[in-house]
């Protein structure tokens, strides 16, 4: 693999991101505004409870909800690649298609995390949630693991869709539901047995598990820690991140970088 | 020393029911400046597309720099550059960052690429152009760093598909300026294609394609000879039994 076009491939997912002003401010302001207006109106009807406030519930769940969009929307962007015929500078140059969509996942990864940690450094103190050394080591561990997953994902999916107009179909049949089945908001447990088979075929659900463990091990006695096992979540991670990388390489080809109706116009 | 820079053997390519190629034997020498001459849907981009290993092809084969487009395709592209007809360069980066990204996609260590982007850019007077945005580029500068991104790694066949298409007369001009520097100094093999005639004319061979299908194959003069024409467009006519340009633009 070349490490130097995958440098090369995350190095310009950063320039892009740094440049579009519009699009950092959304991704730290996103879940400041959930946590106010969500987090407001839920923590009033969960105020009978007095384990634990629930915005700081919701705090793992925000960074996992950071991470998504910041590592999908990254990895959705090389719809925009073969749109623009950059894609096709890319699939021309001499390095496999494999690295193609790792480089992809992994800058969608690194920027998903990168804007994941400026949130929480924000975020952890305004809800007063101290993790641990440990708790902050494991929730590294399942940022990076989550935006790999989730870039990996975005790669398929971008892949597989024809156009940017299908972004509003991910959005509200991909990305809602999966923040929603997530354990993000609530936990994962109280979902009935078909949302919750739904549940743990998304990966997001796995990291915000993995979330949970990291930063409310102190109410895990309560029932709000992380509800599967900590390895289990980082294999799963690791699993979905593997499956949608190998699925991606093959489609990202397809057709030469261009979609086919276009294809078939200038032919 | 004359192997063939393209070798090509029954290639063909289908899209569902339609038949983008038939059935192409070509043979392009090392250094040879080849013209794949045709009307828009004749097949040319789908043939470039072939030989740089961007499709798969539906049947035959093809080598590339000696190696099969099929089972070697990174050794075919690691030969190869491509310009495509639409640009391709990152329209919010700016023309150095897009050069040090394509550098990078080939494995060229910075060190390496600065010195040659400088120089390309120089050449392709983009000099003062390195820091700027290509979306502020004209179409005629934003070929030119293209064709300076598809020869930035050095290779030894360079395509160009259509690459004069939305260009005015004074870009075409200087591009094809530039293009015939470059083959003076590197012993570049070229394909071009095109469905203007007056650009397939200063080829060394030209090959018409219509409805993917190849329909004649030789020196422009030869070409002329055959069917007793005094221009290209002419031949193009006799051989084809219609008119080049049907349609315009990419």
């Amino acid at each position: 693999m070349s490490v130097r076009a995958v440098y090369g491939i995350v190095a310009r997912e950063f320039v892009r991101f740094l440049r579009q002003r519009g699009r950092v401010l959304a991704s730290i302001g996103r879940p400041f505004v959930w946590l106010v207006f969500a987090g407001g109106g839920f923590a009033a009807v969960f105020a009978g409870r007095n384990e634990i406030d629930y915005r700081v519930y919701m705090a793992p769940g925000l960074l996992g909800m950071v991470v998504m969009f910041g590592s999908l929307l990254a990895a959705l962007s090389t719809v925009t690649d073969r749109e623009a015929g950059v894609l096709r500078m890319v699939l021309v140059a001499p390095i496999r298609r494999s690295t193609v969509a790792f480089g992809k996942a992994l800058g969608a990864t690194l920027l998903g995390t990168a804007q994941a940690i400026v949130v929480a450094a924000i975020l952890l103190p305004v809800v007063q949630l101290r993790p641990t050394l440990a708790g902050m080591l494991l929730g590294l561990v399942a940022l990076v693991l989550s935006g790999l997953a989730l870039g990996a994902l975005g790669v398929v999916l971008a892949a597989s869709i024809r156009s940017i107009e299908n972004f509003a179909g991910v959005m509200n049949f991909v990305v809602f539901p999966m923040l929603f089945l997530s354990g993000a908001l609530y936990p994962v447990r109280h979902l009935g047995p078909v949302l919750r088979a739904v549940a743990y075929v998304n990966p997001l659900a796995y990291g915000v598990d993995l979330l949970k463990h990291a930063l409310l091990g102190r109410w895990a006695g309560a029932g709000y820690g992380g509800e599967l096992s900590a390895p289990l979540d980082c294999v799963a991670l690791v699993l979905f991140a593997i499956v949608g990388l190998a699925v991606a390489a093959p489609l990202l080809g397809r057709e030469g970088g261009v979609t086919r109706a276009a294809f078939r116009d200038r032919r | 020393m004359t192997a063939a820079a393209i070798d090509a053997r029954g290639l063909g390519k289908d899209f569902g029911a339609v038949r983008a190629l038939d059935r192409l034997d070509l043979e392009i020498r090392d250094g040879e400046f080849f013209g794949l001459l045709g009307p828009n849907g004749a097949g040319k981009t789908t043939t470039v597309h072939l030989l740089a290993t961007l499709l798969a092809p539906s049947r035959g084969t093809a080598r590339v720099a000696g190696h099969d487009v099929g089972r070697e395709g990174l050794a075919v592209r690691r030969s190869i550059g491509l310009v495509f007809q639409d640009t391709t360069l990152d329209r919010d980066l700016t023309v150095g960052e897009n050069l040090r990204f394509a550098a990078r996609l080939w494995s060229l260590p910075d060190r390496v690429a600065r010195p040659r982007i400088d120089t390309l850019l120089r050449q392709f007077e983009l000099g003062e152009r390195w820091d700027d945005p290509v979306r502020t580029l004209s179409g005629g500068m934003r070929r030119a760093a293209d064709i300076a991104r598809g020869i930035l790694h050095e290779p030894r066949i360079l395509f160009l598909d259509e690459p004069t298409a939305g260009l005015d007369p004074r870009a075409r001009r200087s591009l094809w300026e530039q293009i015939r520097a470059l083959r003076a100094a590197s012993g570049l093999t070229v394909l071009l294609t095109t469905h203007y005639v007056e650009e397939a004319e200063p080829c060394d061979r030209v090959a018409v394609l219509d409805h993917g299908r190849l329909v004649a194959l030789g020196t422009p003069p030869e070409l002329k000879q055959a069917v007793g024409a005094t221009s290209l467009e002419e031949a193009f006519l006799a051989h084809t039994g219609h008119h080049l340009a049907e349609t315009d633009g990419g």
